[in-house]
Parts: C-alpha cells; structure tokens; sequence
C-alpha cells in the first residue's frame, strides 16, 4: 500500500466499468439466499441506535470489583458462604476441591459519580465522569459457569457452537451502510502487562448458519489491516488497477459466453476490494487526528493493538456508518492475583472507554450508537483459595454479575436491578443474556423473534426461544 | 404415491402454492399441504404432547378427523363444516389460528390451498422419506436424446416444463468438469489434447476411457473425501478455547483409502459406526471408528464433566441423523421431535448406542483425548512386520548357535565378573540395613522413611523390604519423581494386584483439578506393570501397561524410567534387564507431576498392597538407558542364580556364558537385540489416533430432562424410532453393531437415498433434496422424486458401489450438456434445478488453491500422512488463541514439499481455521455440515490476488509460461489453456497481450525483484526480472479469471 500516486477517483474514473458506490452497493446483494433488509420487513419498528460497539471483556471481569459494592462482604470478611445464599448453585472444578468456600470483600473502594450518583469503583475514575451517560445493570445472568460456553452464549445466543454471531445476524438483518468497507469488523487486544489467558474463537464473530459473507472481518495492526489488503510488493496501484481491469475485461466475455450472472458479481467484488484497498488504510490513517485526540484517548491510543486504539478505530468506523463493531480485550481471569492483575485492566480499558463515550457524544453519534461494556461472566464473592483483604482471587460466576450500557437509546444515568447482600443471587429484576440480545436488537428496529433463519429444518434466532426485550433499560 | 409426485413447473418454481383450476390434478399432502400445516400448525398441534394445545393434533388424521363437542378440526371434503378452516378464516381474534401473538400468520393462499384440501377428501399420506424408495418405471420422455435412464428422468420433468437440455458440452469442457469434480485438479493441455483425439476417433468409448482413469486415480479418494470431512466435522484440533491439537489423520486417511478403494458405501458406514465391533477386526477396522470420536472435546479447566461427557454423546447422535438418515434428530433431545416422528425417548435409546465409551469431558488438553490407540500407517505395519519376523528369525539363529552350549555348565558365570560398574552410583535412595533399621546408603544422616519399617537383610539380594499393608512413605525429599528418574528393584510378586509406588493421594476431592496428580508403579492381577504419570486422574494422565507380564514367585529384575517429561513415550518397562514392550492407554500430561513417593501402598486404605518382596531397591534421579539397565539387570541374575539355582534363569545364565565365549552367539544375540530395540522404538514413535470401544461395565443411560445432563429421567435401552418402519434387525447386537446393520437394511427409507442425494450434490451443485441434511418433514422436497429412488435402488442393486454409480452419471447426457442456457431457460427456472443445462459452479476453497498449485507445477502429489502448515499470516494467532504453550497454539510452517500439498492436508485449526480457506466457505468444523454455501465476496478477491501462495503460484505459472518454447502469443494461449482447458478467442488473446504489455511497462527491475520474492521458493535466476514478472502478472491474471475459477 505504499504507493498513491492516484487520487482513488482517478482510479474508480479509469475502470473499465466506472461503477459508482450507490450502483456497486445493490450489486453486492447476495448470491445465494436472496434476503434484503426489506424483503426481511426490517425495520420492524422504528430504530433508536443505527450500530452497536461491543467493548468485550473476555474472561470475566468481577462486578465485585468494578459495579457492584458489597459492604456485607466486609462484615462478613472470611466467613463461609451460606447455603441458603448458594442454594445448590453448581461450582467450577476449579474450587470444588475446596474445602470451604469463604467470603471474599473487594478492596476497592467505590464512590458515587455524576448527577445519577452512579457507584463505581475507585478502578474506574474516567468511567465515572461519563456515568451520566451509563447504564449499569446488576443483574445479568447466565446459565455458562466456563469460558467457552459463556462468552459464546453472549455472541451466539446458544453455548455451543454452530450459530452466527450477534455482529452477523445484524449484517444479515440490516445489511450494510458503507459501500466501501465491510458492516462487521473485529479488533482484539491483550493487556498491556501480565498474561492474556483464555483464547478467543474465530466462531464469536463467525457466521455459524448464515452465508459466510456475514462473518466479521478481523482489522488488525501491522501492513495489513485487513488479511491480504496490500497489493503484492512491486505490484503498483495503477498496474493493479490496470490488471484489474484486464481482468474485467475477460471476465465479461466469459460472461458473454457463459450467460452467467453471477459473474457481474463477482466482478462488483472485485472492485468493492479495490476501494476498499483505498478505504480501509484511510480508515486507519490517524496522521490527521489533533492533538485534542490523543489527550482524550490517551497515549497508549498511539501503539497499534493496544484497546485505547482501538477505541479510537471504533469511532472512526461508527463515524463511516460500520454496523457492528467488536472488540475483545482478554486478560480478566482472575482466579488469582486480581490485586495485581484488575488495575492493569482497568488502567487499559477505563481511559479509552470513557473517551469513546466522551467522542462519539461531541460528534453527536452517541444517540445512534450502542455501546456495551462487560464480559461474559462475574466472579465469585467467595475467594478461589482462601480470603485475604489484600490478595485474593475469585472463581468464574454466572448466576448475577454486571455490564454497562451506553447510547443508542439507553436511559443514561442508571442503575438497573440488584443483586443480594453477597453479589451471589438476584435480588431483584433479573436480565437473562437473551433478554439483553433482545434489547440491542430492539434499540436496532428488530423484533427479535422475527428476524429468523431456516436451516436444517427450523427456524433460528439470535435469542433461540427466550428473550424479552428489557423496557427499563430504554430511554423514554 | 407416486402418482401424487406429478407437479406442474409451475408450483415448483414458485416454490409455494399456486391455485390450480379444477383440471389440475388434487393436491399432494406431502408437498403443498404438509408444509404448511408442519409450518404455522404442528407446533401446537403436533406429536410433541407437552406443546400440545386442545388435545388437538392436526399431523395424523385420527386427532383431526375426530369429532369433540360436536365439531371436528377437519370434515373430508366439507371445508365450510371443518373447524380447521373457521379458525384460519374468522375475524374474531380470541378464535383465529394461528393465535396473533405466535407470530406464524398464514398467507391468503396457503389458507385456500388448506380448504381445497380439505374439499378433497383431506387425505394424508405419509411423508414421502419414510417411505422406502420403490423402483420406479423409467419415462419415455426423452428418447430422442437420454442415454441413460438418469437422462430419462430428468426429460420427464424438462418435458413437462416445455424445456430442452442444450447442446453438448465440448470435449475439452467435459473434461475439465469431471476432472475437477472427480480427483479435484484439472487436465494438462496434453491430457486434453490426447482425449481431444480420443473422442475423435472412438467417439463415446473415449469418454468412458476418460472417467475410468479418473476412478482409479489416488487423487479420486482425496477429492471425495473433502465433503467427508465436513459431514464428520473432521479438525486437527479439539476446538473451545484451548483447541490444542489432536491426531486424527490416520481416520482421514483412512477414508481416503476406503474411498479409494471403492469401499461399498454399507461397509463404509458400518465400519466408521462399528469397526470395533466387528468379528476379528482390524486396526483400520478400529481407524475408522474415530468418525465418532472427531467431535469438539473441551480440555477448559474447571468444567463439569460430565456436562461435556453427554454433549460429545450428542454430537454423535447428531451426526449420525445429519450424515447417514438426513434427519435432525438432535431436536429430539429436550422434547418430542416437533416435526419428525422420533420422540425423545427414540432419540435416548440411539444416544444410549454411543453412550458407552470410557471418555471423559475434559480431555485432550494436550494430546489425544481417551480411548485412543496406536495406529501405524501401511509403511509403518509393514516396518512392524519386517522387525517382528527379523526378530523371530533372529530367535531361530540364537537357538541355533545356542545348541553347542546346551550342556556346558553355567557356573563359568562367575568368571564373567558381571557387576554394576559405576552405574547405579548416586543413587536418590539405595535401601539397605542399617545399625538401628532401614537407611539410605545415599545419605546415611536421613532416615529413608517417614515411619518405621523393617527390612531383612539377604546376603545375594540386599537389603529385602516387605512392604507393610499400609506402606511405607518415604520422606518427602528421597526423590523428585518431576524429574527425570529410574525405579531399580529385584522383584518377587506373589499374586494380585498391588502397588509398588504411588505418589498420588486419592483420598482427595473427586472434582478437585488435582485429583490424583503424581506418579504410580502398580502390578496388575495379571502380573502386568502398569505406569501413570497424571496431572488431574484420568483426565490429564500417561498410562502405560507392559505387555509382557511378571513371573508369580520368582525373583527378578525390574526396572521403570521416567524422562519427566510430557509424553507417554517417556516413560519405559524393562524385565530382567530387557526393555518390554507396552500398551498405550493414554498420553495426555500438560506438566510433569511429582509428589512423595510411598512404596508397597497406595495413601489412606489400598485394597491392593503389593504381595511380594522387593530387594535392593534403588531410585535414581537420572534415566538409565536400556544398554545399562541390561548391564545392571545381568549383575543381578548372575547374584540371582548363584544364590539359587532357578530353572527360570538356567537359560539367560547359559546364553550369557555363551555369548562371552562364542562370536556366533554374541552376533546372534546382538542382531536380535538390535531388532528388539528397533521395535520399541518404533511402536514408542507410532501416531496415535482416537477411537470408539465399548465399556466393560455398560453404562445405564437415561432419558435426560430438557435434555440437561444433570436431570436424568427413565432408563432407556438401544432401539430405533418406530416410526421409519424398519425394525431392529433380528439377531443383530443392541449396540453400534446392531444400529449399523439396521441403516444398512435394504428396506430402510433413507439411507440410501441421503447416500446418493450427495452424489447427486457434488456433482450437479444443488441435492436432487436441496436440504442434503434434512430429509425429514421440514426439508425440501425432491426435485426428482422418482429419479431419487431410482438411484438409491441403484445404489443396493449395485453393492452399495459409489464409483460406477459416479460413471454413469458423469456420462449421462444431463451432466454434459453445456453450462450455457439462454434467457428463457434461465427465467423459468433460475436455479437451474430442472438441469435443461449443466450448473456453472465456483470451485470449492480445496479445488481453488490445489488448482493453482497444479498449474503452476509446484503441487507435490504425496497422498496422506500428518497435517501440513502452508503459508499463513505470522500474526494470525496472536491476540488470539489461548495464552499457554499447548500444541496447535502456534504455526510453524511447513518447509519442503509440504508447503505445496492438496489443501485437504492443511492443518485445520478449529477455532482459527486457514484464512484462505474460510474466505471461500469451508464450515469451522465444530459440527456436521453436510453442505456448503457458496459465496462471492471482495475478500476473496483480495485472496487470490495478493495472497502469498496464490502469488507464489502466480510466478511459477508466470516461470512455466516463459520456459516453454514459443512466442508472446503461444505462451499466452498455453497458459489460457492450462487454466480453462480451452483455446482463448482472439479478443480474449487480445487483453492478455495488452496486459503483458502493461507488465513489461510496469515493472522495473527493482519492482520486479520485490514481486518475484514472495513466497518461499527462488524465482528463476536465469530469466530476466522484468519479463519473468510481467508473465508472473500475466500468471496472477489467468489464475483470478472467474472461468478458472469456476467450472462449468
């Protein structure tokens, strides 16, 4: 991609075939499976956000920790977690072995934040000046107590492999708004210290079902922000565009002589791959971003890879109309060490969250755009090992733990539910993760139970047979 | 019913329900009603008895027909009478159907079809796959062109449609197309040029020639295997998050062969069920079992394991529904299947046949999960037999050579002066009778032990130690059994099962992540040593067990080293100084588990202390190798049978007289022994691969609640639905065994035609059943009803042969026609499912890359062995896969040939598959797929024209181009002809010639240096770099044209 001697018009000018965006954006329709947005009846209602930006954290951050205090935890510091608050809930092997299970209080300290007085950790000081703007909800649940399952319940609606991602069924569902780029894209990073752990799987923003097209497309650091973009080395831009139209040229005798069309697609993809050789390098050209930018993001936001770059990326792709944009940092596994292991997180993701938030609402894209922050489960109240205030670790929790919520249509400044004196059970208005799929989708103009694909005899859906649409968690 | 099957074009193509005027034939339950009734209806009014509305059930005429209170859901042929048809009509929404908030509305006329239906007598029939395939009569249509009856039948339907197949396809197109389809690479120009001339003069018996060779090439097995491979979600990982790498490419290559060989497709489905179970089966018999073991097995800590246990049970049962009866069976699972007739008990009573398998959840952390076996590929059996007969001949030359000592006294043995050498010094632990009890010679200051045990003290022997019931621990730093380490010992065992060192605590938590990690030497009933060396019991644990037993009651030599390192193949059993061989059970350690040593006992109360006496126990913290445990084990036979003449040892005293005084015997036994260690070496270094085998103890298996592992309801034993009308056939074993010859009946409804649907798929695009995998009442219909049961028939009548089923096809006239239909042909029919025309298909992800590779010349052609690492991005697993060092995590890529093997070889990474080939729609893998889509996206046009192989492929077509004699134009059309297997148009030359030109211009020759550097191959040196990167771009071109990509 070293070359540009050629503004991108002059290019699209000098094709063969000379197609603009408007007219290449209909040829991109799909091949086999004819759906459209309309012929889906989509919207089914009117939309509150356009996209969503997923701020995953994998591995399952403590809400003990972060979103949720727990002062009886301190009373109860080191004594043994009741029965009549576990109620048989089922436990990892991790501390089955066990021989007691004893409570563990967080030592950070948490405070109120903004007009709403939203709690949050003394982890998450930038968190807190957007607060107003948060959503927390303190009862998400889910059935998964392990990695695999859980964090693919989250993305697919089901904990076993097979279906398509959240990020895919709204590609299939809404379909694109940039020509030029793809409507799915992923951005994955590590701590910047300590160890990543669990491993992610190319199935969380796969298709599953759906035609491959409505995989999300990796952005990565390096030359190739998306896998093979550049041109081979010593292949210029014109003598590729060049060769491309040559191959234009061929392709549309075979297409004479074949009487295929599938053909006039695939030669529509072609140059969809030529813009976006041009278009995704632009993307991730930050040479023009003021200074201003930096300050807000952060340093970090300078080094390819690292979650403050990514945070920016996001607002660039939400700025070009990117439907669903992912991201993943790991490293919240703490069955261990999270004394030294949480701040370095937070320290990664709390700066560069808050001023995507901060970002998107100066440029007025936080009204049309879903952000989420959270993992696929909590910890524990009980310690992994034993109590200790300062150095603990804490098992794998599903039954009540927390996510924050931001934008496209969200009531802001909010708590929502609650979870009993331990953080162990809900005390009050349960959120199940199909309830939450089913919200995002409603917030996109989705009646979830009727954006459905058939495959091996049945009608699917993101949220299989479940979900309710979370009223208090909209915005009036 | 078959009557019933004839439809007009009309309804097909409109793929609904069109009302037809009063001439037109009555409706057909199966097709236009059933549908319909299955789609908005039988979720309430269905077989599943729990969703069950009203007590009302619309799928089976009883229920409908019935009257209650006076009314009936249906009245034959009085619509205005059927409450059925009042529900769907009334305005009042407290009595619609389907009630408003299901969301499943019908449509004007999906109503007006129900009632025509209902005015026609309401009659039901059975859906038609339940029924068995009928031979049907061959049509008359088509006489003036079939050749076949598959011709026959397809110009039944194209007649009723007003259509005709095109043309002919042109030889060289024909060959192209069955080339690719058949062995998945296509005709060099001379290849086509001979069949060219062929056809010319022998006319049709050319294209048989033609599809013969095809047959018989190795190649054939590796292209029909691809779709196998999906449909048995074949990977080279276990998949979650761990997703380390598991060897499973023995199955694999397995079914390459049995394809190869043209395995009749019974035989092929039995073994891979039930290779286990058959009578005196085989090691490929066993193979193949592994298609029910290449399901996704979870090595994450801390899972509930039989929570996976029983998914892995499910994933079998999917499987087995998807790739042999085309039925979704796992919707059986937590309820009454809503569509199909298979209750959740019929579902129970098939998971219970592969309910019964010694497995674990959380397995395969690191290798193969368990049961697995040692699986020596042909070479490698062949290498076993050779050293196995060397050895036996070898035994004949010792005894032979032996026969001049058979009197010679063996007393001479004690001028051999055989003795230990330095071998065993520093020993960790060298038990001997010290002034107040035991000691350890080693370090005379410590205590050996933790508690008080006695040893007696034996002149010849040492120091005897007869282990206390409860043994005897030793103190804590005698040894580290996480390192290297050798358990020395003259051994007397009197019977029984027993320890003789144990480091595990098994008094801990069952469900504890440590539970039972350390260290065992145990004897088993039948005198076997057994080894383990586990990090989490039995999950994460080598086990080994020797294959040659102990003697009851005599005294000898043992010896067990540990390398203290991962592998099963560390650890090795040695008697009387000779190393044994020993069986595999298991090879799955991520670490090197220590803990204390206590000899005779296991911790807490062992059912199994070891009976007998151990004399001068050594452990060493270092590996003895097999010439020095021989060493040390002689000395101590020769202390042994001096002590007391025993007839066991007479012989081994003798030979090793003899071998001191006589070269014939030294040379004897050294040959033999070499021969012995060559063995060893090579059973330690032979793959292993995962299988199916049954439990000694049956497990009980239950109906499970909502299908949750943890609600288990009744007890259920092996069975088949009832419901496909085929009984369990009588005598055959209730197990896999049984299942297998069940499918295989003749008489079943679907095997068969679910068998030659796929056929059918790859050779044609679309299934003669679109839904390959569902042939139950949710999926499609047969397009060709007739010619479905026409092929299954052909299928069994044949032996259940594939390859002359695939010949007839690939020489029907349908299959040769012209991919070319013109716009009326095209309008009527899209989807070209009435095949007045062969389909245009893009290649698979496979045929593209191994394509290029072909015609480029850099495909090396070796068929089978491990999976292979082309070329993938440096970075791609970064920020990715697990952070530990399990095998799979990383790609080392491969060097040499297997940089430029068929795709079908690429190691395949289940939760990152190869960027090329996801780009081109290959499933993940993680389950069944029995089709794929086919997709058109920009990024793969980024991929064949920037990716690595593909421009490496590019440059070596570029290379093959400019080294072949001739000119510009020559050169352009050879590589247009390598490509497409046509001769290019003169305006086609034309662009090619305006894009070399373009080459020349573009390039210099710094530029061109850079272009030929990609890859891992020098670019020829002896061409000029410009024009070998103009021909290169020209190479890039050719191989991205969409006529090289697809076939058509």
């Amino acid at each position: 991609m070293s070359h540009h001697p050629l503004t991108r018009r002059a290019l699209l000018a000098r094709s063969a075939y000379g197609l603009g965006a408007a007219a290449l954006g209909s040829l991109l329709s799909p091949t086999l499976t004819a759906a459209s947005p309309s012929s889906l009846g989509i919207p089914h209602h009117p939309a509150k956000a356009k996209r969503v930006i997923c701020l995953f954290q994998s591995g399952g951050p403590s809400h003990l920790d972060l979103f949720d205090p727990k002062p009886e935890l301190d009373k109860r510091f080191d004594q043994d977690l009741p029965d009549s608050v576990r109620k048989g809930q089922r436990i990892t092997g991790m501390v089955a072995g066990q021989a007691r299970l004893a409570l563990q209080p967080s030592r950070y300290k948490f405070s109120q934040h903004g007009q709403s007085g939203l709690w949050l950790s003394e982890l998450l000081p930038n968190l807190g000046t957007v607060a107003d703007d948060l959503c927390v909800v303190r009862s998400l649940h889910t059935e998964a107590i392990n990695h695999d399952p859980a964090i693919t319940l989250f993305q697919t609606g089901h904990q076993l492999p097979g279906r398509p991602s959240m990020g895919a069924w709204l590609d299939y569902g809404l379909g694109s708004a940039n020509a030029d780029l793809p409507s799915f894209v992923v951005m994955t990073s590590v701590p910047s210290k300590g160890a990543p752990d669990q491993g992610l799987l190319a199935r969380l923003w796969g298709s599953g079902f759906l035609p491959g097209r409505h995989q999300g497309v990796a952005l990565r650091g390096g030359a190739d922000p998306v896998l093979y973009l550049g041109d081979p080395p010593g292949i210029t831009r014109e003598h590729r565009r060049g060769m491309l139209d040559d191959l234009v040229a061929l392709n549309t005798q075979e297409r004479e002589r074949s009487n295929d069309s599938e053909i006039d697609t695939r030669i529509a993809q072609h140059e969809m791959a030529f813009r976006m050789q041009t278009s995704v390098p632009e993307l991730v050209d930050l040479s023009n971003e003021p200074q201003s930018t930096w300050d807000l993001y952060g340093e970090e936001a300078k080094k390819p890879g690292t979650f403050a770059r990514h945070c920016l990326l996001a607002r660039r792709l939400a700025e070009r109309d990117v439907r669903f944009i992912q991201l993943y940092h790991r490293g919240w596994d703490h069955h261990g060490g999270l004394q030294d292991r949480m701040p370095v997180g937070c320290k990664d993701v709390d700066q560069p969250t808050a001023a995507l938030i901060k970002d998107l609402k100066s440029r007025g894209l936080l009204d049309d755009t879903l952000v989420i922050f959270g993992g696929e489960f909590g910890r524990t109240c009980y310690a992994q090992g034993g109590a200790n205030r300062e150095k603990y670790g804490r098992d794998h929790h599903g039954r009540a733990f927390s996510i924050a919520l931001a934008g496209g249509g969200i009531k802001g400044g909010t708590t929502y539910g609650a979870t009993d004196d331990f953080g162990f059970n809900i005390a009050e208005n349960p959120v199940h993760i199909h309830d939450l799929q089913a919200t995002f989708m409603h917030l996109l103009g989705i009646d979830h139970e009727r954006l459905t694909f058939r495959h091996q005899g049945r009608q699917f859906r993101l949220t299989d047979v479940h979900g309710k649409v979370v009223e208090g968690l909209l915005r009036g | 019913m078959h009557a019933t099957f004839r439809l007009t074009l009309v309804l097909l193509v409109a793929g609904g329900c069109r009302l037809m005027a009063a001439s037109e034939p009555a409706l057909d339950f199966n097709r236009q009603v059933r549908p319909i009734l299955a789609e908005h209806c039988f979720h309430c009014h269905g077989q599943d008895p729990k969703e069950r509305k009203g007590k009302l059930r619309l799928d089976e005429p009883t229920s409908a027909l019935a009257v209650r209170d006076g009314h009936a859901a249906i009245v034959p042929g009085k619509p205005l009478a059927s409450e059925l048809i009042k529900r769907l009509r009334t305005s009042d929404l407290d009595d619609l159907m389907p009630p408003p908030d299901a969301k499943r509305p019908l449509t004007p006329e999906q109503i007006t079809v129900l009632e025509r239906w209902v005015a026609e007598g309401a009659r039901y029939d059975r859906h038609w796959s339940f029924v068995p395939p009928a031979t049907p009569v061959i049509p008359q249509a088509g006489a003036d062109w079939a050749r076949s009856p598959v011709d026959r039948f397809i110009a039944a339907r194209l007649t009723s449609a007003k259509l005709m197949p095109t043309s002919e396809a042109a030889p060289h197109t024909w060959l192209r197309r069955v080339s690719l389809d058949l062995i998945g690479l296509p005709p060099e120009p001379a290849v086509v040029d001979a069949f060219t001339a062929d056809v010319t003069k022998r006319g049709e018996a050319a294209y048989g020639a033609a599809v013969d060779r095809l047959l018989a090439s190795p190649h054939y097995g590796e292209r029909q295997a691809e779709e196998w491979l999906d449909i048995a979600r074949y990977a080279d990982t276990h998949g979650f998050n761990n997703d380390s790498a598991r060897s499973m490419w023995r199955w694999r290559d397995w079914v390459i062969e049995a394809l190869n060989a043209d395995m009749p497709y019974d035989r092929f489905l039995t073994t891979q069920l039930a290779g286990d179970l058959l009578p005196n089966a085989t090691l490929d018999d066993h193979i193949a079992t592994g298609f029910s073991r290449n399901h996704v097995i979870n090595s994450e800590g801390g899972i509930i394991d039989e929570e996976y246990r029983v998914e892995y049970v499910a994933d079998r049962v999917r499987t087995l529904g998807l790739a042999f009866m085309g039925l979704t069976l796992e919707c059986a699972r937590c309820h009454d299947h809503k569509y199909d007739p298979v209750s959740q008990k019929d579902y129970y009573q098939l998971f219970a046949a592969f309910n019964q398998v010694d497995e674990h959840g959380e397995d395969g952390r690191v290798a193969n999960a368990r049961p697995l076996m040692r699986a020596p590929t042909t070479a490698q059996q062949r290498q076993l037999a050779g050293l196995i007969a060397g050895i036996a001949s070898a035994d004949q030359a010792l005894t032979t050579s032996m026969q001049a000592h058979a009197g010679e006294p063996w007393a001479a043995l004690n001028d051999l002066g055989l003795g230990d050498g330095d071998l065993l010094n520093k020993p960790a632990l060298h038990l001997i009778v010290g002034a107040d009890g035991p000691a350890n010679a080693a370090r005379p200051d410590a205590k050996p032990f933790t508690s008080s045990v006695t040893l007696a003290d034996d002149a010849a022997l040492g120091a005897v130690f007869i282990p206390p019931a409860t043994g005897a621990e030793l103190t804590k730093d005698a040894i580290d059994l996480a390192k290297p380490w050798s358990f020395i010992t003259v051994i007397r065992w009197n019977g029984g099962a027993g320890t003789l060192l144990s480091s595990i605590n098994w008094t801990t938590n069952r469900a504890a992540a440590s539970y039972g990690a350390g260290n065992e030497i145990l004897v088993r009933v039948d005198g076997r040593i057994e080894v383990r060396r586990s990090q989490m019991w039995p999950t994460y644990a080598a086990q080994v067990v020797a294959e040659q037993p102990l003697t009851a009651g005599a005294w000898q030599h043992l010896t067990v080293t540990s390398d203290g390192g991962r592998n099963a193949a560390g650890v090795r059993i040695f008697i009387d100084g000779r190393e044994v061989a020993s069986d595999l059970l298991a090879d799955d350690i991520s670490g090197s588990p220590g803990g204390t040593a206590r000899l005779g006992a296991r911790q807490g109360a062992d059912p199994h202390p070891f009976n007998g006496r151990l004399a001068d126990l050594r452990l060493l913290q270092r590996v003895l190798d097999p010439v020095a445990v021989q060493t040390v084990g002689d000395a101590a036979l020769a202390r042994l049978v001096r002590q007391a003449p025993d007839a066991r040892l007479l012989p081994w005293a003798r030979m090793t007289v003899a071998r001191q005084r006589d070269p014939a015997v030294a040379s004897a036994w050294a040959q033999r022994e070499a021969q012995h260690q060559a063995l060893l070496a090579l059973q330690r270094s032979l793959p292993t691969t995962m299988v199916m085998s049954e439990m000694t103890e049956p497990r009980p298996t239950h109906v499970l609640l909502r299908g949750a592992y943890d609600a288990p309801g009744d007890v259920v034993t092996v069975d088949v639905p009832i419901a496909l009308g085929v009984a369990w056939p009588s005598g055959a074993p209730r197990n896999r065994l049984g299942l297998a010859r069940w499918l295989t009946d003749p008489a079943h409804p679907l095997t068969a035609r679910v068998a030659v649907n796929r056929v059918w798929q790859r050779l044609f695009g679309i299934g003669l059943v679109r839904t390959a995998e569902d042939f139950g009442l949710q999926g499609e219909f047969p397009s060709h009803p007739e010619l479905l049961d026409h092929l299954a028939r052909r299928l069994i009548a044949g032996g259940w042969r594939m390859k002359s089923l695939i010949k007839e096809l690939v020489l029907s006239v349908t299959y040769r026609q012209s991919s070319r239909r013109e716009a009326a042909a095209i309008s009527a029919d899209p989807e070209d499912r009435l095949l007045a025309g062969s389909p245009r298909l893009r290649l698979p992800a496979e045929v593209l890359r191994d394509q290029a590779l072909a015609i480029s010349g850099l495909l090396r052609h070796r068929v089978g062995g491990p999976s292979v690492f082309p070329y993938q991005p440096d970075e791609l697993y970064k920020t990715v896969v697990v952070d530990a060092p399990y095998p799979g995590t990383e790609w080392v890529p491969s060097t040499g040939d297997d940089r430029f093997r068929r795709s079908l070889y690429t190691f395949w990474k289940r939760t990152v598959p190869h960027p090329v080939m996801t780009a081109f729609d290959v499933p993940d893998r993680e389950s069944c797929t029995a089709r794929r889509a086919r997709t058109n996206t920009p990024l793969q046009s980024l991929v064949l024209l920037n990716e690595p192989g593909f421009v490496e492929a590019a440059r070596a077509l570029g290379t093959r181009l400019l080294r072949t004699e001739g000119d510009d134009r020559s050169r352009l059309t050879l590589g247009f002809r390598l490509v497409t297997a046509r001769a290019p148009t003169t305006r086609e030359l034309a662009v090619l010639e305006t894009s070399l030109a373009r080459g020349r211009a573009s390039f210099i020759a710094e530029s061109a240096k850079r272009y030929l550097a990609v890859g891992t191959l020098p670019a020829d040196a002896s061409l000029a770099p410009v024009e070998l990167a103009a021909w290169s771009a020209i190479g890039s071109l050719l191989l991205n044209l969409d006529a090289t990509i697809s076939r058509d």
